[in-house]
């Protein structure tokens, strides 16, 4: 049994390292987000142009922005997570943030000339680092994201795991009960002032 | 004591010390992915936020920075804890206080010359991820920055962890070969969220 749980706990933790890297950088930027916006630029990074394209597609009548907003992207073959910010009334510009961690873009339809254009978030290791964090859910119409939010509720899973089978794993090393017993009730003590005076 | 020695001790006290902190970023983290449930779970158990004051109120509001108008608001209701302020609209100013227990927000309006206080009820989800998103060093009270260097710490607690776990798993030759099987395919799969989302 006892070795069983080690193995468990150490191929999880292995497969899982990436994510518990991503969560620690991301979280020290955000606990330090004023130093990081000192070094890399304050508010929303800007756009890029990077491409202008031609929108040949049709938009069936009375079609809702997010519809509108799939079609075209489906269209430029950049289909995925997005949201859409409509300009005017329902025949003006509207832009669609097709979102990503790493790569955002911004895809601006004027649907009088059917010019696109395509703009780049210039990149940041703070937002990007950031948005990766903040990305849960399964409020997205996308397969990949129903996935990532699985391996998200896999890796809390996986928390939970690693606490209480270390726990069992230390109560077995007799040697390591006192000075152990001591790490955990010094740390659930400081826990628990934070959560009076905090 | 050998340094393998060393290096099993630092990983297993860590843990043991930061186990708190491990267990409540894991669980509020399952809250932050399923807030439609949790929000459904709610819905049965009244308003959110009670009125506790209401009177008259006048203040000049500056341009810029709203942080000095918050601490004046929260002084004038006698209010304590972090806070922040921010313009709700052309016509009024919110302050949001907050402790890990307790959560009020002030609204000041400007055109009626208000000022309405209002107290959350506590909700078990709202704790938890309130606690999940605290930190940062800006708040004034000093057990807002101690919060914020115990954020720090439980981040070096990560990465130590990982250090350790590597050592320990590579003096174990015999998990040598499905070890490299579980980091690569984490590396590969993560890799592949990356590009692919």
């Amino acid at each position: 049994m006892s070795k069983i749980l080690r193995r468990i706990h150490m191929y999880l933790a292995l497969f899982l390292t990436p994510w518990v890297l991503m969560y620690t950088i991301s979280t020290f930027m955000m606990n330090h987000r004023e130093w990081f916006q000192h070094l890399w630029g304050k508010g929303q990074p800007g756009w890029t142009p990077e491409r202008t394209a031609e929108f040949r597609g049709q938009f069936p009548d009375n079609a809702a922005p997010r519809e509108k907003a799939r079609i075209l992207l489906t269209a430029l073959d950049m289909d995925g997570t997005f949201n859409v910010q409509q300009q005017g009334n329902e025949h003006g510009p509207f832009a669609v943030i097709r979102q990503h961690p790493a790569n955002e873009r911004r895809v601006t339809l004027n649907p009088e000339t059917s010019k696109v254009t395509i703009e780049r978030r210039e990149f940041r290791w703070n937002h990007f680092f950031e948005r990766f964090h903040r990305r849960r859910g399964y409020q997205h119409d996308y397969l990949t994201e129903d996935f990532w939010a699985a391996s998200v509720d896999f890796f809390v899973l996986a928390m939970v795991f690693w606490v209480l089978s270390g726990l069992w794993l230390w109560w077995e090393l007799k040697v390591t009960r006192v000075l152990g017993a001591a790490a955990l009730l010094s740390g659930i003590a400081i826990f628990l002032i934070f959560l009076r005076t905090t | 004591m050998t340094l393998q020695h060393l290096n099993r001790r630092l990983h297993l006290y860590l843990a043991l010390s930061l186990s708190p902190w491990f267990l409540m970023y894991g669980v509020s983290s399952y809250v932050f992915s399923h807030p439609a449930y949790f929000q459904e779970l709610d819905k049965s158990k009244g308003p959110l936020w009670t009125k506790v004051l209401e009177r008259d109120y006048d203040v000049p509001v500056p341009q810029g920075d709203l942080r000095p108008l918050g601490a004046q608001i929260m002084k004038d209701a006698g209010l304590s804890g972090a806070f922040g302020a921010y313009r709700q609209g052309p016509n009024q100013i919110n302050v949001y206080v907050y402790t890990f227990l307790q959560s009020t927000q002030a609204k000041y309006f400007l055109d009626k010359k208000k000022l309405v206080v209002e107290d959350r009820r506590f909700r078990f989800d709202q704790f938890l991820t309130g606690m999940h998103a605290k930190g940062g060093f800006e708040q004034d009270r000093i057990q807002d920055t101690l919060w914020g260097i115990v954020v720090d710490l439980v981040c070096l607690g990560f990465i130590l962890w990982i250090v350790t776990g590597l050592v320990m798993w590579w003096s174990l030759p015999s998990t040598r070969g499905w070890g490299w099987v579980a980091l690569l395919g984490g590396v590969a799969s993560f890799a592949l969220f990356m590009f692919r989302l």
